[in-house]
């Protein structure tokens, strides 16, 4: 039994899990700390509201309203639990956007751009072909794919940047995002898609079911009643465990993990690293594209069109999804209900106490911070554990302390010199 | 001309002073992606600093005696609050990076998370509404400077240098311009500099020369942090009307891709900056620039759509660096952290 | 220095070691690669702190922390890999860490002086205004030279010093250094090579392992014992090979040109030369010569903008790196650049351009067993020491080990041609003996290898033919049997060469 506990503990996936918990309970606990000096020195909130917003940090997930003497109540609450997985589902998709790149060794920050162009893609197709004519089902996965499309083709654009003018895919991400909030917004201008039906609703674009076309429910609508979610979720988790499969079990896979662990090494190895650059950026712009699509397909969501002022925070929450995830794609759905999960929280404390949801927005950041030394947290992890092997160990490397070498799959091949 | 003098300058003098925080965090080796949530942050506590002091009334008297000098100086406290916090916050990067070694970029990106978050937070909750701003009157009535501090009448002019240079300007952007002239002096003629872009290029070399490598990155980030929190606050003022919302819409990118243009170098950032600044001030108010003073609104009748203006900025920078790239030379050792065990 | 031990995890790289310098002297530090010297140095030197053991000198016991320390102590160090800011000039360079300041402001003038004052009196030419991105590798080490004397430091280290000169320069690195001593000044001497220690050293202290293997004088013993000292063992100095055969040509490279990176001229300019099938064809030369980009243009790394290159027959030179595979394994110069990706197991990494073949994968998807039983072949055949099989994670396993692993995987790809850079860089003597080895048993298997080393040495005894590059042209070619490492220096410095077209320099 100790053995196998020993086993379990000296996985390198035990580790990354540990430290993806400690990161959230650490990013959590910092969210209490602020709500509760918020709290002390803000007289018309007083302790026992910072006390209130702090539960709905950690339980949010199941809170059930207030009671009638007005204390909190808690307790399973289905409806939170299907809107969980209906945000879930985004967060999911965007998440393995960015984890994909990260395997690539780029650094996917144009995920809110790429969803935008998937939404503006999506929306266009699902409300122009006339279900009079055309199936609603057809024009459901037209629109999907539609979505995908053209945000793989964006997500090609900074990866094309990067392979052949090298020039940094941060940058080049953050400036397509500006250029893709612009262009949609340049696009529904004016556009016959903006709702002129219902009265103040002229900033939005129609809902998907007003040509009909929306995400069928699976069933999941009777497990969850009145929540929003959809058959979405498992779409989500389907195109994860492909994922999965792609970068763990193919060629493609293979190459592409090479190009981002060492892009000299793949290049003198024949594998053509700049296509390979430019593939994972449109594989990560097709999730994030498909993040958008099964966002607004499920038909009761609509979207703010005017968003050149503001980029979606799905995009950038994909981010922590995929740090906290160690960009293994089967742990990204976790985290991309986890962070689903804290959304809820911000509604909750938005709805029933004074404070509101971008504390929660501080609680992610946290995270991200935290994620940017996870290696050492496992290193201190596996640190702990090295002691007691240390005699049986192997051979001794002969050899003296090696240069610096990068660890950390951000870097890539960013550091061989002159790059913008 | 005289507008769009005045104009542009207000863009780039953000963008040139947030470009030279970059400059000093890349060079001594950090690279600073979280110059953007700095100046958010920034923009935010100098914002809050105005709120409150005119709350309390301090100046309140100046104000109606018609005390401009005592105004400049609350605007001066305000841009040092803005910077002593700019410079607490990238702490945050320091730390991550130097102590614990972390990947910079993922780093700056959690502080790009965190700075419009806690705004956002903080201003909802202190303030009960989505933005800040001053709590009375407007940052051009409270901070300008206007041709009447000089005596010349409403009708009087000041001539074309006067009028474009002293009327209607506001003094940090002349307090920018100094400390960016002095900030380059001091990085290229002091041994503090010499020393500083050493350990962005080659941390082995300056440790094995005795320089601190670790306290040199953590005084090029903090002045870094210094410098963007500064600019953070100067844009709200300037180009905002000294209200802050939780964003500075990509300018601190914007200033990052400046550094890049201006290839690390000061000289170079500061025509960057100006060149940049060209471009946000034709998208932001192109429909209002009389370019010959004819009344005729060119770029407005040109029938371009308001949103390519809007892109444009954005298009340029991909443009521009697509062509500088090649070129551009970063310092060696920028994004990678030192450790003084590995050599 | 007494008693220094200095651990790193996992290993000791200084166990118990004690160094006595006296003032005026040269002592030379030997030992292989991986003993201990740079470390030791190193502590000497303030950048390691010694686990045990205390620093004397004159006689009182002395800490040093750090570089500043031993600055204040008058020791100074010539660091193997140079310690200069490329993008910095020569003055710059020296003066940094011991500037003379006004107010903060630099005050360079003063500085200036002095290092013109000591290039003239120790006839060390250097344009201090020059960057030292522009100047050649033996003027960057007058440079450190330079920075250790503008100190006003009494203990030279040099770590390593010759393996960037030409024999030339090194005659006058030991002149320096013999009037260095005459002054006074005392001198540590690092190297592996024992011609230069028994030239210039009075003393001689040999590590092994980790651990002080004896102190010498110079003048009681000679180059056999010393190495015996070194490696523990008799060792064959020499590579038993028996003549070469050559056959038909395998590789033909025509008035070959590859741009240069950082300046206006080419780094490869008009080479030609034939590799045959059966032979060891060595390209010879000072670093930074060309002898990389050569390669880079040859493999399909860089593009070539001139020339062609011909191999078994076909013109490859405008075909992709993969495309070149085909009919030429490559050993890299740089093995963790190109050679290896740390951070995949030992196993993806035997396979980084077989993966696509049928047997290891189908339609695309990877059979994870055959890469496995394929890896464990290799390890076994060409005996790949890890810790955990296929499954160890490239960066764990020692340098040995990595050079070994990416030798049975591009000899295994067995094809015509065989490219090796300094493939035995930075290894230990049974490393070095056993790819040399491999490299001659291919070669009568009827391999063409194209060898490129910096190591007169290893030159000198595993080419069959030597192709000597001087600023990105071939200036010569020799017979390793008919000439000696003196006429080799002399092509490499650039002063002799016997080609036909490049008449002018």
């Amino acid at each position: 039994m100790r053995e196998k506990l020993a086993g379990l503990w000296g996985r390198s996936g035990t580790k990354a899990v540990l430290a993806s918990l400690i990161s959230i309970v650490i990013g959590m606990v910092v969210g209490s700390i602020v709500i509760l000096i918020v709290g002390m020195t803000n007289s018309s909130l007083g302790l026992k509201s910072a006390w209130e917003g702090i539960c709905l940090v950690f339980g949010g997930m199941f809170s059930t309203g207030r009671n009638a003497a007005g204390s909190l109540t808690f307790g399973f609450n289905p409806t939170s639990v299907g809107n969980m997985l209906f945000r879930a589902t985004p967060l999911i998709l965007t998440g393995l956007s960015v984890s994909v790149a990260f395997k690539t060794g780029l650094f996917n920050i144009g995920a809110p751009g790429q969803y935008l162009i998937g939404t503006a893609a999506t929306l266009y197709i699902a409300l122009s072909i006339p279900t009079t004519s055309v199936p609603a089902g057809v024009v459901w996965i037209l629109a999907f794919l539609g979505g995908i499309l053209f945000a793989a083709l964006w997500g090609a654009i900074p990866g094309m940047m990067k392979a052949f003018l090298n020039i940094n895919e941060v940058l080049a991400c953050i400036m397509t995002n500006w250029i893709a909030a612009n262009l949609v917004t340049w696009f529904f201008d004016g556009s016959v898609l903006c709702n002129a039906v219902e009265s103040g609703k002229t900033g939005y674009i129609y809902k998907t079911t007003f040509n009909g076309v929306e995400t069928p429910k699976m069933g999941l609508d009777i497990l969850f009643p009145g929540s929003q979610v959809n058959g979405g979720i498992l779409i989500a988790i389907v195109l994860a465990i492909l994922v999965y499969i792609l970068m763990g079990k193919t060629t493609l896979g293979y190459e592409l993990k090479a190009c981002g662990s060492n892009r000299h090494a793949a290049r003198y190895a024949g594998i053509s690293d700049r296509r390979n650059i430019v593939l994972s950026m449109a594989i990560a712009g097709g999730l994030a594209g498909a993040a958008a699509s099964l966002y607004y397909l499920s038909g009761n969501t609509e979207f703010f069109w005017s968003t050149y002022q503001s980029l979606p925070a799905t995009g950038f929450n994909g981010i922590p999804v995929a740090l906290l995830g160690v960009n293994n794609p089967i742990g990204v759905i976790f985290t991309g209900c986890f962070m689903s999960i804290l959304n809820i929280s911000g509604l909750q404390l938005t709805n029933l106490t004074a404070y509101n949801e971008y504390i929660t927005d501080v609680i992610i950041a946290t995270i991200v911070y935290l994620s940017a030394f996870f290696l050492l947290i496992r290193g201190l992890l596996s640190g702990r554990h090295k002691k007691t092997e240390k005699p049986a160990g192997g051979p001794a490397p002969t050899e003296e302390p090696k240069p610096v070498e990068s660890t950390n799959p951000g870097e890539g091949s960013e550091k061989g010199g002159g790059e913008a | 001309m005289t507008f769009l003098i005045q104009q542009t300058l207000i863009y780039a003098i953000p963008l040139m002073i947030v470009a030279l925080a970059g400059v000093f965090a890349e060079r001594s080796g950090i690279i600073n992606l979280a110059l953007e949530g700095i100046m958010i942050f920034g923009a935010f506590v100098g914002v809050f600093f105005v709120h409150h002091v005119q709350e309390i009334g301090t100046f309140a008297a100046a104000k109606d005696a018609g005390n401009w000098i005592a105004l400049q100086g609350f605007a001066i406290l305000a841009m040092l609050a803005a910077a002593l916090f700019g410079a607490i916050f990238s702490l945050l990067l320091s730390f991550a990076s130097v102590n614990l070694k972390a990947d910079q970029t993922i780093g700056g990106t959690a502080l790009n998370l965190m700075a419009p978050a806690l705004v956002l937070f903080l201003i909802r909750i202190l303030e009960n509404q989505n933005t800040i701003q001053m709590a009375e009157g407007d940052a051009a009535t409270w901070f300008m400077i206007k041709k009447a501090n000089f005596g010349y009448g409403r009708t009087e002019s000041m001539g074309f240098l006067g009028e474009t240079f002293v009327n209607r300007v506001y003094l940090a952007t002349y307090i920018c311009i100094i400390l960016f002239i002095v900030l380059s002096v001091i990085l290229y003629k002091t041994r503090f500099g010499l020393r500083l872009r050493s350990c962005g290029e080659n941390p082995q070399a300056a440790d094995s020369l005795g320089i601190n490598v670790y306290r040199m990155r953590y005084t090029g980030t903090t002045i870094s942090g210094a410098l963007a929190g500064l600019g953070g606050f100067v844009y709200a003022l300037t180009t905002a009307n000294c209200t802050a919302n939780g964003d500075v819409a990509g300018f601190g990118f914007l200033a990052l891709a400046v550094m890049i243009f201006g290839n690390w170098k000061p000289l170079n950032i500061a025509g960057a900056a100006l060149l940049f600044g060209l471009f946000k001030c034709v998208a932001a108010s192109y429909s209002s620039i009389d370019i010959n003073g004819d009344g005729v609104f060119l770029l407005a009748q040109i029938g371009i759509s308001a949103h390519l203006y809007r892109m444009l900025p954005y298009l340029i920078t991909l443009v521009v660096l697509a062509f500088t790239s090649k070129k551009s030379r970063a310092p060696k050792a920028e994004g990678i952290p030192y450790d003084k065990g590995l050599r | 220095m007494l008693h220094i031990t200095k651990e790193f995890p996992g290993i000791i790289a200084n166990d118990d070691i004690t160094l006595q310098l006296r003032r005026g002297e040269i002592h030379a530090l030997l030992g292989e690669n991986g003993a201990g010297k740079s470390t030791l140095m190193s502590v000497l030197f303030g950048l390691y702190q010694p686990e045990a053991g205390e620093i004397r000198k004159n006689g009182e016991v002395v800490k040093i922390n750090s570089p500043n320390d031993a600055t204040a102590l008058g020791i100074g160090m010539v660091h193997q890999h140079f310690k200069l800011i490329d993008v910095f000039t020569v003055l710059d360079n020296i003066i940094l860490g011991a500037e003379t300041t006004r107010l903060g402001f630099l005050q360079k003038k003063a500085a200036r002086e002095k290092v013109l004052a000591l290039s003239e009196r120790y006839g060390m030419k250097v344009d201090l205004d020059a960057k030292i991105e522009d100047i050649t590798v033996g003027m960057q080490q007058r440079v450190e030279i330079l920075k250790m004397l503008y100190r006003d430091n009494e203990i030279l280290i040099f770590d390593e010093p010759t393996a960037v000169l030409t024999p030339q320069e090194i005659d006058e690195l030991m002149a320096t250094m013999r009037e260095f001593a005459k002054e006074g000044k005392s001198i540590l001497f690092i190297s592996h090579k024992l011609n230069e220690i028994m030239a210039v050293a009075d003393r001689v202290s040999v590590l092994r392992k980790g651990k002080y293997i004896g102190t010498v004088e110079t003048k009681d013993t000679d180059k056999q014992t010393l190495s015996n000292m070194m490696v523990g063992r008799p060792v064959q100095l020499e590579v038993v090979k028996a003549p070469a055969q050559p056959k038909e040509t395998i590789l033909h490279v025509e008035n070959l040109v590859v741009p240069s990176k950082g300046h206006r001229k080419n780094a490869v300019n008009g080479v030609t030369f034939d590799a045959r099938a059966g032979e060891i064809v060595c390209i010879a030369g000072i670093d930074g010569n060309g002898q990389t980009e050569l390669i880079y243009g040859l493999t399909g790394l860089e593009k070539a903008t001139g020339g062609t290159i011909t191999l078994c027959g076909k013109d490859i030179t405008h075909c992709t790196i993969r495309e070149r595979g085909a009919n030429m394994s490559h050993i890299p110069e740089d093995r963790h650049k190109h050679g290896l990706v740390l951070d995949f197991t030992l196993e993806q990494n035997m396979v980084l351009q077989k993966y696509r073949e049928p047997r290891f994968q189908h339609m695309g998807i990877i059979n994870g067993g055959a890469i496995r039983s394929y890896a464990q072949d290799l390890i076994q055949q060409y005996d790949v020491r890890s810790g955990q099989g296929p499954v160890t994670i490239a960066r764990s396993m020692s340098g040995g080990n990595q050079q070994k692993a990416i030798i049975a995987r591009e000899v295994d790809r067995d094809l015509p041609l065989i490219v090796a850079v300094q493939p035995t860089r930075g290894l230990d003597v049974g490393a070095i003996e056993y790819i040399h080895g491999q490299l001659v048993a291919e070669r009568d298997r009827g391999k063409a290898v194209l060898l490129v080393s910096l190591e007169l040495d290893e030159v000198m005894s595993l080419a069959d033919r030597i192709l000597v590059m001087y600023e990105g042209e071939l200036v010569g070619e020799l017979d390793p049997k008919k000439t000696n490492v003196q006429e080799l220096g002399l092509y490499m410095a650039g002063a002799k060469r016997t080609n036909k077209e490049g008449a002018s320099a």
